[in-house]
């Protein structure tokens, strides 16, 4: 008998149905995928199963026993734990009062035993390979460590069940090597997790059985064993998907923007290239390898660099991202809950937010303009929201990704970066993704890639630069590159003087 | 949104659901209309004066001077800022504006200073916040504390009054039954909502107090926008000082203005506007600074002790953030 089980759940949210009819079976000690397109309502039955929302129909057995979850407390005591898909760290709190946030360790009188929280918060932290101090200051980490933390405070407590709901966004591939090991362990003792991403391959790779579910329903479970990486694809998306090059080797027109000796304190050095017009050209290297930070300040969200930047010939000072913008410089950031996502602004305000002068008219927003692009870009990058009048939390990650992009397409600028641009996206919609790049590669835009996942940068990129440690390591043609070539320059093992113009 | 192809087997469910839903929606985004209307039925109840058209002016009036500061209140509010100096500013704008007042004796200048003293006080706070990067919090208590202390000064801690006669018909003069000074507030706040909800400042206000990070990445000034949104309530403190002078033609130094900050923050927030920033409405507030008019009236009505009043305006703002917290 299975340990959980999750029968005939439906849930829905003002009126709109997005479960319907789930089951979810659970064994003990299984690493058990969890996979859909954007918006199939895998991390609403997760919440359900958590406690954060209630099931309007549907019984939940934990061994055999039927529970309900009332409240996120409640399932904790039920012995399941949940790393969810937005991180959820208190900035402003340290790594260890964040790992013990609501369950402190007091001493005997009643004072919190500080000391042993940081010792228990460094052994979980040193099994995933991270050495950070437990008594800095969660703001002071980047993305990686944070999403790691979030993993580790799931592992604090002793749980029977645990919930990752893509965990591994914002980890680079030696990182996830160590959660998939420790993932192995916890299976050993009798631990099960449900795992939730849009990486098939990491799927393949540690996952024992899968559920797939398409429109709130439940179209397949199963072991993995007999799939394959197509058939799962196919599954999930109702089509195959080519992992073809997508580009041909074209024509590019004149140097749109070049950067020369670009350099800020501890962050990058010495950074040297350029790019054509109708040019796509690759970021990559390792988490700290500072490709986020040369565009940081490449858009002018760090001030902190010298050097000097041209765009179309025409020297340029960029100290805020409004005059990265006028200089016709666009930037999709990573991280959206943290950097692109306005909360309290509805879907269709988080479209507008930046090309507000797109929608005025004699100095006042016109809704149905904006409420006008939005439906286009929701048909362009089928973007799944019932009512685009919702604050945008109430979208799935993956869609709430796309109304980022759709903000920055909007924007329309002449250089337009792309940091990390498929986080969350399922495979199908990063399909759509790239081809909504190469079309504005093909207009005449010049587009930059950052992404940590050698595939992409080798589906899409006409050229790519590898960097190590703040500086560029390597460069090469698109159709040169390899992934062996690439990690061999991100690594630091091999090196090489880049050409510049 | 019903979806009328989804229609399946839930049905039963999704009735009582859709009122609860529907309930919920009205009480999340109108909580403080309804409350205000319990209270207006509760006070109608208990006082039979209440009802009486001069006393319903009378309630408006008075809270015209407190309701024009809360309007500026919640744009900072919304920004997730506040402003603590706004009483201190308030006297010092008075005391400028008689001091010009006497001294050029046209009601025009002493007016144009006024408008110009309160939005470049309010400015001073905003370069604090957004180029000293200090937390609003201090700053504009240094301001309250600055501005009280020069308004004393120029006014040797005393009083000072107009000898323009007619600039106290700015606050004493009504059309029909309405005075100068409710119409004045109802305008102010007609244009604080389309401000904030009809163009970019208001939705570049919104996105600065729900993720200031975001702000930036999203090409906004978020520096900029910081000086306009405080010399914005220093605006507001401007208009209110105009009124709160010309009602006696006198403003006090060491008075005028007391507490006011207190009442205005109240307001916000019974409005519904949440102290980080981001979520709130101009009509909240309206409404907030209703209820808090009432109160008053039916403790004056009641005759409770005035020094009590301060206790229930605690409560109330309590119980507010009480409700704000359960969403
Ligand atoms: N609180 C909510 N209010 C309204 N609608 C919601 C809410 N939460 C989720 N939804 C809707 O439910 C659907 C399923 O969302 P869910 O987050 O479960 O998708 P998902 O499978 O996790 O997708 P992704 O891969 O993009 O994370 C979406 O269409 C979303 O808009
Ligand atoms: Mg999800």
């Amino acid at each position: 008998m299975a340990y959980l089980e999750m029968q005939s759940i439906y849930k829905s949210f003002n009126q709109v149905p997005v479960l319907k009819d789930v089951t979810l079976e659970l064994q003990q000690g299984e690493i058990h995928a969890l996979i859909g397109e954007n918006g199939a309502g895998k991390s609403t039955l997760m919440n359900i199963l958590g406690g954060v929302h209630q099931p309007d129909k549907g019984l939940i057995k934990l061994n055999g026993q039927a529970v309900e979850m009332t409240s996120p407390k409640k399932s904790q005591e039920y012995g399941i734990s949940f790393i969810h898909q937005e991180l959820n760290l208190v900035s402003d709190l340290r790594v260890y009062e964040n790992m013990f946030l609501g369950s402190e360790i007091r001493n005997k009188f009643g004072f919190v035993n500080v000391e042993e929280m940081c010792r228990q918060t460094t052994d979980i932290l040193t099994k995933l390979g991270v050495h950070i101090n437990p008594k800095e200051y969660v703001r002071n980490l980047g993305t990686s460590y944070k999403q790691l933390i979030e993993i580790s405070r799931a592992l604090l407590h002793k749980s029977k069940i645990i919930i990752m709901d893509e965990p591994t966004t914002a980890l680079s591939d030696h990182e996830i090597d160590r959660l998939f090991d420790l993932m192995r362990n916890l299976k050993e003792d009798c631990i099960s997790i449900i795992y939730i991403s849009h990486k098939l391959k990491e799927i393949k790779s540690v996952c024992d059985r899968l559920t797939v579910l398409r429109d709130g329903k439940t179209v397949k479970t199963g072991d993995l064993e007999s799939e394959t990486l197509d058939s799962i694809t196919h599954d999930m998306v109702g089509k195959s998907l080519s992992e073809d090059r997508m580009i041909e080797h074209e024509e590019l027109g004149s140097t749109v923007l070049k950067v020369e000796d670009l350099s800020s304190p501890e962050q990058f050095k010495s950074i040297n290239f350029e790019i054509k017009k109708g040019e796509i050209v690759g970021f990559t290297g390792l988490a700290g390898d500072g490709r986020t930070e040369l565009f940081e300040s490449l858009f002018g969200y760090r001030k902190n660099y010298k050097g000097d930047i041209y765009v179309n010939g025409k020297h340029v000072i960029i100290d805020h991202p409004k005059k990265a913008l006028k200089a016709g410089i666009g930037y999709v950031p990573k991280d959206r809950k943290e950097n692109a996502i306005i909360q309290d602004l509805n879907v269709i305000q988080n479209m507008s937010i930046s090309s507000l002068s797109h929608f005025e008219k004699n100095g006042f927003i016109k809704g149905k303009l904006e409420q006008k692009k939005f439906t286009y870009y929701k048909d362009q990058l089928n973007i799944k929201v019932h009512n685009p009048r919702v604050t945008i939390d109430k979208l799935s990650g993956g869609n709430q990704q796309k109304v980022i992009i759709a903000k920055w397409l909007e924007l329309n600028t002449d250089i337009i970066i792309f940091d990390n641009p498929t986080q969350g996206i399922d495979v199908g919609a990063k399909q759509e993704i790239y081809q909504q790049i190469i079309r504005l590669a093909q207009q005449g835009k010049a587009v930059i890639v950052l992404s940590s996942e050698a595939l992409e940068i080798m589906k899409i990129c006409h050229s790519v630069y590898v960097m190590y440690q703040g500086e560029i390591s390597g460069y090469f043609k698109g159709e040169d590159a390899t992934e062996d070539k690439i990690m061999s320059y991100a690594t630091g093992s091999k090196k090489e003087a880049v050409p510049v113009g | 949104m019903a979806e009328p192809q989804m229609k399946d087997d839930q049905s039963v469910e999704t009735k009582s659901n859709r009122f609860k839903n529907g309930l919920n929606w009205l009480w999340s985004d109108y909580s403080v209309v309804i409350a205000f209307i319990i209270i207006f039925i509760a006070a109608s109840l208990m006082s039979p004066r209440f009802l009486d058209i001069n006393n319903l002016m009378n309630i408006l009036m008075q809270v015209s001077i407190i309701g024009i500061i809360a309007l500026g209140m919640t744009v900072v509010m919304l920004s997730g800022g506040i402003d603590l100096s706004v009483g201190s500013v308030l006297a010092l704008v008075g005391v400028l504006t008689v001091t010009a007042l006497n001294a050029t004796g046209s009601v025009v200048l002493a007016v144009l200073s006024a408008l110009i003293a309160g939005p470049l006080i309010g400015l001073l706070n905003g370069l604090m916040i957004a180029k000293g990067r200090i937390a609003a919090f201090i700053a504009t208590l240094g301001m309250m504390a600055g501005a009280r202390s020069i308004a004393l000064y120029i006014a040797d801690g005393g009083s000072i009054s107009g000898e323009v006669q007619s600039f106290s018909l700015i606050s004493n003069s009504e059309l029909g039954i309405v005075d100068y000074p409710i119409i004045i507030f109802l305008i102010m706040t007609a244009f604080v909502y389309v401000l904030m909800h009809k163009t970019r400042f208001g939705r570049y206000v919104y996105a600065i107090g729900s993720n200031e990070k975001s702000a930036r990445l999203s090409a906004i000034n978020v520096e900029k926008m910081k000086l306009s949104i405080y010399s914005l309530a220093g605006l507001m403190v401007s208009v209110a000082a105009i009124i709160e002078t010309s009602r006696l033609n006198s403003i006090s130094s060491s008075s005028s203005g007391q507490l006011y900050e207190l009442d205005a923050i109240a307001a916000v927030i019974i409005g519904g506007t949440r102290m980080t920033g981001g979520r709130g409405k101009i009509i909240g507030t309206f409404f907030g600074v209703l209820i808090l008019g009432i109160l008053n009236n039916m403790m004056n009505l009641m005759n409770v002790s005035t020094h009590l009043q301060g206790f229930v305006k605690g409560l109330i703002i309590i119980i507010a953030v009480v409700f704000q917290k359960r969403e």
